[in-house]
C-alpha cells in the first residue's frame, strides 16, 4: 500500500503496488518494459521549494527523481521505463488558497519532472472530480484503475505483459 | 516546524471541539427534531498518511461536506456521513439523499453545522472566522480526506484533526465532524487558548 507522500518499488512477481483513494494526489507508476519491475509514488503537491525534510514522495519535483533512482537500484533501465499517471482530480473547487486546481498542478509538475528525466508518459487516468484507486501488478506490468461507480479497468499493459497473457 | 503537541494543548483543543460540536449538535437537533448525542471528541496530530488512515477505511464510500474557513485562521470543516446515514438524515428531513434536493440538503446541513461550530470556535478564541459556501461530494473516503489534507499540506507533514461523532438518537446513524486547521492556524488557536508553550 503506497499512502500519501510515500513511494515503493518492487521486483517480486507476486507483489501488487496500490494507492487507494487518489483525489488531487497523483499516483505515478513506472513499469519496466521487459522485466517484472515496477514503482509507485503517491504525490501530494507539485513543488517542494527546497523542502528536504518531508516524505520523499510528497512533492512531484522530488518524488520523480527518487522513484527513478529506486527503480534503477533494483535493476530497471531508464530507456525501458513507461510512466502512467492516475489521479489529479479536482474534488473541491475551494481546495486551494491560490484558486488553482491542485490536481492539475500535480499532474503538470509530474509530467515536467518526467520530461526532464526523459521518461515517456504512456497513459493517464487523470482530471475530473472523482477519486481513483490504482493497482500495479509487478509480475506483468499491468496497471488497473478503479473509479467510483464503474468496474476496475486495465489502463496500461506493457508489451511484455500483453505477450505473456497470450 | 511544530510537529507535536503537549497533552495540555491537545486537552485544550479537545475542549474546543467539545463545545463546537455540542453547539453543532443543538443546531442539528432543531433541524431534524430528534435529540443528538455527541461523542467525546478526539484530537490527534499525525503524519499526513496516518491521518488519512485515522479517518477510516480509504476505500469506503462516504458523502462529505467540506466547509472552508477563512479569517484570522485558515481551516477546513469536514463532515462525513456513510451513505446509509446520509439516507437516514435526509429521511428525517423528508428528502431522498440520492436526489439533487437531498444532496443540497446535506450541503445545507453542513453549512448550518459548520457555521455553528465555527461560531463557537470564534467565541471561545476571539478569532474572526468566516465560513465559505460548502461543497458536497460522494466518493472514496481516502480521496476526500487526502485532497482536504493536501490543501493545507504545504509546509507541514502533520495533520491536526479534531474529530467528534454526532449520533442521531433512535437511529444507528452518526456523522463524523472534523476540524482540520492549517499549521499556522493551530498555533494561533493555541495562543488564544493560552496554551501555546
Amino acid at each position: 500500500m503506497v499512502r500519501m507522500g510515500e513511494l515503493a518499488v518492487s521486483r517480486v512477481s507476486g507483489h501488487l503496488l496500490a494507492s487507494i483513494g487518489l483525489g488531487s494526489c497523483i499516483g505515478l507508476v513506472l513499469v519496466d518494459d521487459t522485466r517484472p519491475l515496477a514503482g509507485l509514488a503517491h504525490i501530494m503537491l507539485p513543488v517542494s521549494n527546497g523542502d528536504l525534510e518531508s516524505p520523499i514522495g510528497k512533492f512531484a519535483d522530488r518524488a520523480v527523481p527518487a522513484l527513478l533512482d529506486e527503480m534503477t537500484s533494483i535493476g530497471a533501465s531508464r530507456s525501458r521505463l513507461h510512466a502512467v499517471l492516475v489521479g489529479g482530480a479536482q474534488m473541491f473547487s475551494c481546495g486551494s488558497s491560490t484558486g488553482v486546481d491542485i490536481g492539475r498542478r500535480n499532474e503538470e509538475a509530474t509530467r515536467d519532472a518526467l520530461a526532464a528525466a526523459g521518461i515517456t508518459v504512456r497513459k493517464t487516468a487523470t482530471g475530473g472530480s472523482k477519486g481513483r484507486t490504482v493497482r500495479v501488478h509487478v509480475a506483468t506490468g499491468l496497471v488497473t484503475v478503479k473509479e467510483p461507480g464503474a468496474d476496475e479497468f486495465d489502463l496500461f499493459a506493457t508489451a511484455a505483459a500483453v505477450g505473456r497473457s497470450r | 516546524m511544530k510537529t507535536s503537541y503537549s497533552e495540555m494543548q491537545l486537552d485544550a483543543l479537545r475542549e474546543l471541539a467539545n463545545i463546537g460540536s455540542g453547539t453543532a449538535a443543538t443546531a442539528l437537533s432543531s433541524l431534524v427534531g430528534v435529540p443528538i448525542d455527541v461523542s467525546v471528541p478526539s484530537a490527534v496530530a499525525l503524519p499526513l498518511a496516518d491521518a488519512v488512515d485515522a479517518a477510516g477505511a480509504a476505500d469506503s464510500y462516504v458523502t462529505a461536506v467540506v466547509l472552508p474557513i477563512f479569517g484570522d485562521i485558515d481551516a477546513i470543516v469536514l463532515l462525513l456521513f456513510p451513505p446509509e446515514d446520509a439516507q437516514t438524515l435526509c429521511g428525517l428531513l423528508g428528502v431522498d439523499a440520492d436526489s439533487e434536493v437531498g444532496l443540497s440538503a446535506l450541503g445545507e446541513i453542513g453549512n448550518i453545522l459548520g457555521s455553528a461550530y465555527v461560531g463557537a470556535l470564534g467565541m471561545m478564541t476571539g478569532l474572526e472566522l468566516e465560513p465559505r459556501p460548502p461543497e458536497t461530494a460522494t466518493d472514496m473516503l481516502g480521496a476526500i480526506v487526502s485532497s482536504v489534507l493536501a490543501t493545507g499540506a504545504e509546509g507541514t507533514d502533520v495533520a491536526l484533526m479534531l474529530d467528534s461523532d454526532l449520533l442521531i438518537e433512535g437511529t444507528e446513524a452518526s456523522l463524523s465532524f472534523m476540524l482540520v486547521p492549517s499549521k499556522d492556524g493551530v498555533g494561533e488557536v493555541l495562543s488564544r487558548l493560552g496554551v501555546n508553550g
